[in-house]
């Protein structure tokens, strides 16, 4: 039976008949299944990460900086409309949606990418001071005071 | 018959209960930072390229891929590929190594995709992974153009290299 179904499987693949395009939207039953098992992984593994920085202005400003240089293509601008993109390729906006994800998870999800997604691992660019300011800024996105989205558009 | 049937039921039960306790109990890595298995490499290149094979238009290229037609494909490229899949002339980019799975990087290993199937995958995009649907952004004869570069990335003429870096007039 277990044998059958293996079979099963691989025939369908290997005849090509599995779709792979991305510019269809993710079937509800696929999108819950991923994101139940993402958020069970990513809580089992970031359990042990403590002491994210204080989250003072310099913080913040410093996070916001790295985000709109290395996240805002995917992710969304402050101010801006949300490019909710339909299809596989749908990066959560965070300043419409949020995230339901602590801040040591973020932290996580940026140093290591999420797997068979568009998030790519970000710990080989950036270091893990500079990490946690990004997860503090992403925490708060939607709480910032306008001078300090002010700060972050500004040159240093 | 009846045991048989009674037995195939329970290990299916069996199988789907485990693989629900495994993955809500955080178990399956979903860390970007790692080298796929051989076997789900194996597994999903073949998947997919057997998946591509039977969508991909079969008309097989625009026409004949003049010097035109392939820097065209080329500014193209340096636009919007160059960043994951890797510039002629460069090491691999390390942009696209942090991807699961990592970009092909065309300047090193090629591909083994046709032209209209290079087509395909620009347009619609490959689920799962971090390649986009370009086909939101780019007509047919432009992802024609692109599709004739990067099917050819290893046997460039200089002509075509130079007049790619040109900047637009």
């Amino acid at each position: 039976m277990i044998a059958a179904l293996a079979c099963g499987s691989v025939g369908y693949l290997r005849l090509g008949l599995a779709e792979v395009r991305a510019d269809m939207n993710t079937p509800t039953w696929e999108g819950q299944l991923v994101k139940f098992a993402v958020q069970a992984s990513v809580r089992r593994n970031a359990a042990e990460l403590h002491n994210p920085p204080p989250p003072t202005d310099e913080n913040l400003i410093a996070g916001g900086k790295l985000y709109l240089g290395g996240c805002a293509g995917c992710h969304g601008k402050p101010g801006k409309p949300p490019d909710n993109l339909p299809g596989y390729l749908s990066p959560r906006q965070f300043f419409q949606a949020g995230t339901q994800y602590s801040e040591p998870e973020l932290f996580w999800i940026v140093k290591h990418g999420i797997r068979n997604t568009g998030m790519s691992a970000y710990g080989p660019f950036y270091s893990d001071q500079q990490i946690w300011t990004l997860a503090a800024f992403v925490k708060r996105v939607n709480n910032l005071p306008p001078t300090l989205l002010e700060g972050i558009r500004a040159k240093r | 018959m009846k045991n048989f049937t009674m037995g195939s039921l329970a290990a299916i039960v069996a199988l789907a209960v485990g693989a629900a306790g495994y993955l809500g109990l955080g178990f399956a890595n979903v860390g970007a930072d790692a080298k796929p298995p051989i076997w789900e490499a194996v597994l999903m290149n073949s998947s997919v390229h057997a998946s591509v094979r039977r969508e991909a238009p079969k008309v097989q290229n625009s026409g004949v891929a003049t010097d035109e037609i392939l820097i065209a494909g080329g500014k193209l490229y340096l636009n919007d590929c160059v960043g994951c899949h890797g510039a002629p002339g460069k090491p691999a980019s390390a942009f696209g190594a942090t991807f699961y799975p990592p970009a092909p990087q065309f300047f090193l290993i090629g591909t083994q995709y046709s032209e209209a199937q290079v087509f395909w995958v620009a347009k619609h995009g490959i689920r799962r992974t971090g390649m986009f649907p370009e086909g939101r952004y780019y007509t047919d004869t432009e992802l024609w153009t692109l599709s004739a570069f990067v099917t050819r990335s290893a046997t460039l003429s200089p002509i075509v290299m130079k007049g790619m870096q040109q900047p637009p007039e």
